[in-house]
């Protein structure tokens, strides 16, 4: 009898797919900016709003982004703008999920009238284009970023209400919550222990996708006069004062890069997350 | 400029697209741009001394009723519009200056070779007594209004009277008549409650423009605010004798204005008039470029730079327009607004700098809220910086730290952008201690703000109505309710009423001048008004468009434009 040999070889384990091709670019380039916006201050030769040199110079190995109307460096203020789009965006997806989850808990685990009343709420407020619905309450209760943010998270909370309750619905009807019922366990705590964990995935993956899509409406109502008062170096206050210097294009060029790379950042990693948990876009 | 994507989740790649095509398209359009064909006519300047007619009696006729050489298409203008109404005894605006001069004609014109002198329009002559309290007008008899009906010394009554009794922003200029009489139909005898020796200035004014009283009256127009009705009506229909008569109107569009075909003096060339609502200055540029207009009325110095085409012209005007920083002790939030505090915002303000960064460097600092050039402000000097001074007053006053509401009207106004301009103060009032919190909204929420509890620190801008400058001590002065002493809630001077008072019944020029140097010298003592910026006015068109010029009283005549 002959021995066979057998070829040894090494068994390579695959990366998985949110660490590869655009979603490591976009890990990358968000660590990047978060970075860049923690440590900014402790490194920045000026200050946001502090004049550097003449108005409107183009760019230049002195200011790599030109200067704009007042003299100030475009290129720092864009990055400066990175400290107030990211934790905006962080609150409002928080503040969003933590409402949409107790809404959407309550409605899919309870069922019933109080379901139905949830849920109707839910359907309203989705009835309106969310960029309306955002510029009409920020208008309502006056420009700014806190107001901003407020109104962000009423457009964004039924969103999550929707997608959580669909998965709430799907985990409760399993056999250990039976179980856990049957053996008298409080309402409460099954969806502490056992509903919420299995049905929070999906939740996860698409406030990731909704991170790039924040930063670009608060941009966008900063830019029609609802968002960031000046001085602030908001992106979208940055671009609308380079539409009014239209002819010096890079004072809307280095915010609109800034917030080009921060939304495909976050639409990298989230649909590589999408893939790797196989979660269907249930919210809108 | 387009604006961001929206947020809908299932367009992310679309909007990302579009961001891409939208650097892209800046970078494009900015590279495109090449000056070598445009001609530049700089320094063109409008009269240094506006202000200085006293037009005693004078004969004239108007030209008669030739007609200009036909110019075929209609001349399309962009603008930003502010209009507020199309009412004669309600509009008050620089685009309600175009309209009525346009289209409801003043007893008396201005001579626009110089700006200064007084000529003759509906009036062929006038006269008054040597106490300046009593003016005889005598119309020419062959004005008649658009519909045929001649013009009256009835509708100059009705006119003038309405516009004192609707008490609308520009009543101001008629609130010194006492009675109007009418001896026959070509007479108008006009007998004020004191004297006043800029009344013939003030007829100038367009907003003293005749209104045809029957059809107006027909039609729901009264002298008292609470029965009249006709406002609606002149949103749509015009009642004057004008060169041009309303076509349509609708806001936030265009304004079309159609010859009037049976008018009674020299009939314009253009058949109709479009003034296309356009706000950003860029834009204008854009379509003036890109044919699509004939004349864009506010770009700015920036914007100037660089304009392109073979048969494009930017005339660079001196102007009496100017932008202002308005403080309100009496407003809401304002309390801390002493005497002291205020002239230290005055001279915290770095003024050569305020004029580079609004307008390029294309425009002068001013004074006092008599424009340079006005009659009585020669002397004046200009405005300087002294921050050390500034903070020893703000000391003297007790104020370490002092934050302040900055509501401002989101405006780009003769080339200045207001957010820019504030950024600007702010960083300046930074310097001394002073923190402004910048409030920019639309022009609405502006106005009911300061009609209710007033703004703290804003910025506001002015257009001269006529030729005297009576028209800033009656506007930006403490005099009892005029409009910034109501917005402003200060306590009303009275020495700038007698002084006022003085200057209206002086006679001799020079009188008139050395008064009105000290009206100047109590305004800028008020510290309410502070002149930011007196910008040059930048008026580009198509090269074959003659006749533009900037009027003192009328921003742009319409009637004197031809093409060819």
């Amino acid at each position: 009898m002959t021995a066979v040999a057998i070829p040894a070889f090494t068994v390579q384990r695959a990366r998985p797919p949110w660490l590869r091709g655009p979603s490591l670019i976009g890990i990358i380039s968000l660590a990047t900016w978060l970075l860049v916006a923690v440590t900014l201050p402790l490194w920045s030769p000026h200050t946001p709003t502090e004049v550097v040199g003449g108005r409107l110079l183009g760019p230049s190995w002195s200011h790599l982004m030109g200067t704009d109307a007042l003299g100030r460096d475009v290129f720092i203020r864009a990055l400066y703008g990175s400290r107030i789009s990211l934790p905006v965006a962080a609150i409002v997806i928080i503040s969003a999920v933590l409402v949409g989850t107790i809404v959407g808990a309550a409605a899919g685990f309870l069922g019933g009238w109080v379901d139905a009343v949830l849920m109707r709420a839910v359907d309203i407020t989705m009835a309106f284009p969310p960029i309306l619905l955002a510029m009409a309450i920020t208008a309502s209760l006056g420009p700014g970023i806190r107001n901003v943010l407020i109104a962000m998270v009423l457009v964004w909370w039924p969103i999550y209400a929707r997608l959580l309750r669909a998965q709430v619905i799907a985990v409760r009807q399993r056999e250990y919550v039976d179980s856990a019922v049957a053996i008298g366990m409080s309402r409460g705590l099954i969806l502490r222990r056992y509903v919420l964990p299995m049905a929070y995935t999906p939740v996860l993956v698409n406030a990731t996708v909704d991170f790039g899509q924040v930063v670009l409406l608060t941009a966008s109502l900063s830019f029609i006069g609802l968002g960031a008062r000046p001085p602030s170096p908001e992106w979208g206050a940055m671009i609308f004062e380079g539409a009014t210097n239209f002819y010096q294009w890079w004072i809307a060029a280095a915010p609109g890069i800034a917030i080009l790379l921060v939304v495909l950042a976050f639409n990298f990693v989230g649909d590589a997350l999408r893939d790797t948990f196989d979660v269907k876009d249930l919210g809108r | 400029m387009s604006r961001i994507a929206g947020s809908t989740r299932r367009s992310g790649f679309a909007r990302r697209t579009m961001a891409l095509a939208l650097a892209a398209a800046m970078v494009i359009a900015a590279c495109s741009s090449d000056a070598k064909n445009t001609k530049t006519s700089t320094a063109e300047t409008t009269s240094a001394s506006a202000a200085g007619s006293t037009a005693g009696s004078t004969a004239g006729s108007t030209g008669g009723s030739t007609t200009a050489p036909s110019s075929g298409a209609a001349l399309v203008i962009a603008r930003g519009m502010d209009i507020n109404s199309l009412d004669p005894s309600r509009a008050y605006c620089d685009t309600c200056q175009i309209f009525m001069t346009a289209v409801y004609e003043t007893l008396i014109g201005l001579d626009p070779k110089d700006n200064t002198t007084l000529e003759p329009r509906l009036a062929t002559k006038w006269e008054s007594n040597t106490a300046q309290t009593e003016f005889t007008f005598t119309l020419d008899p062959k004005a008649k209004f658009a519909d045929g009906t001649p013009v009256t010394s009835a509708d100059v009554k009705f006119s003038w009277e309405r516009l004192q009794g609707l008490q609308g922003s520009s009543s101001y200029l008629v609130s010194r008549i006492k009675t109007i009489d009418t001896p026959d139909p070509g007479t108008v005898k006009v007998t004020l409650s004191a004297a006043n020796s800029a009344f013939l200035a003030q007829v100038n004014a367009s907003y003293l423009g005749i209104v045809n009283a029957k059809l107006a009256t027909t039609n729901g127009a009264t002298a008292d605010p609470t029965t009249d009705k006709a406002e609606p009506w002149f949103l749509a229909n015009s009642a004057g004798s004008g060169p041009f008569a309303l076509e349509s109107y609708a806001s936030g569009s265009e304004l079309r204005l159609k010859r009037n075909d049976a008018y009674w003096g020299a009939k314009p060339a253009f058949p109709e008039v479009i003034i296309k609502e356009t706000p950003q200055a860029v834009t204008q540029r854009q379509q003036l470029e890109q044919g699509g207009v004939d004349i864009a009325m506010q770009i700015s110095s920036d914007v100037a730079k660089g304009m392109s085409g073979p048969d494009i012209t930017v005339k660079q005007v001196k102007s009496f327009n100017f932008v202002y920083l308005a403080l309100s002790p009496g407003a809401k939030g304002g309390e801390k607004l002493t005497p002291q505090v205020r002239e230290a915002i005055r001279l915290a303000l770095d003024y050569k700098g305020l004029v580079e960064v609004t307008v390029g460097g294309a425009g002068q600092s001013q004074p006092s809220p008599i424009p340079n050039g006005f009659l009585g402000t020669e002397g004046l000097s200009p405005p300087a910086q002294n921050v050390d001074k500034a903070k020893q007053l703000l000391s003297a006053a007790g104020v370490t730290s002092l934050t302040l509401d900055a509501t401002y009207p989101s405006l780009n106004v003769y080339g200045v952008d207001f957010s820019t301009a504030m950024q600007k103060v702010q960083t300046d009032l930074k310097a001394v201690g002073i923190t402004l919190e910048l409030n920019p909204v639309e022009i609405a929420v502006w106005a009911d703000k300061i009609g209710k509890d007033g703004i703290p620190v804003t910025m506001l801008y002015f257009a001269p109505d006529h030729i005297d400058p009576s028209q800033y001590a009656q506007y930006f002065g403490l005099l009892p309710k005029s409009q910034w002493q109501t917005w402003t809630k200060a306590d009303a001077v009275p020495a700038e009423t007698d002084l006022l008072d003085q200057a209206f019944a002086a006679q001799d020029l020079k009188a008139r001048g050395a008064l009105y140097t000290k009206l100047a010298n109590a305004m800028i003592a008020d510290q309410i008004i502070i002149p930011i910026v007196n910008p040059d006015l930048f008026l580009a068109s198509r090269s074959d468009i003659k006749g533009i010029h900037y009027s003192t009283c009328c921003n742009l005549d319409l009637s004197r434009l031809t093409r060819g």
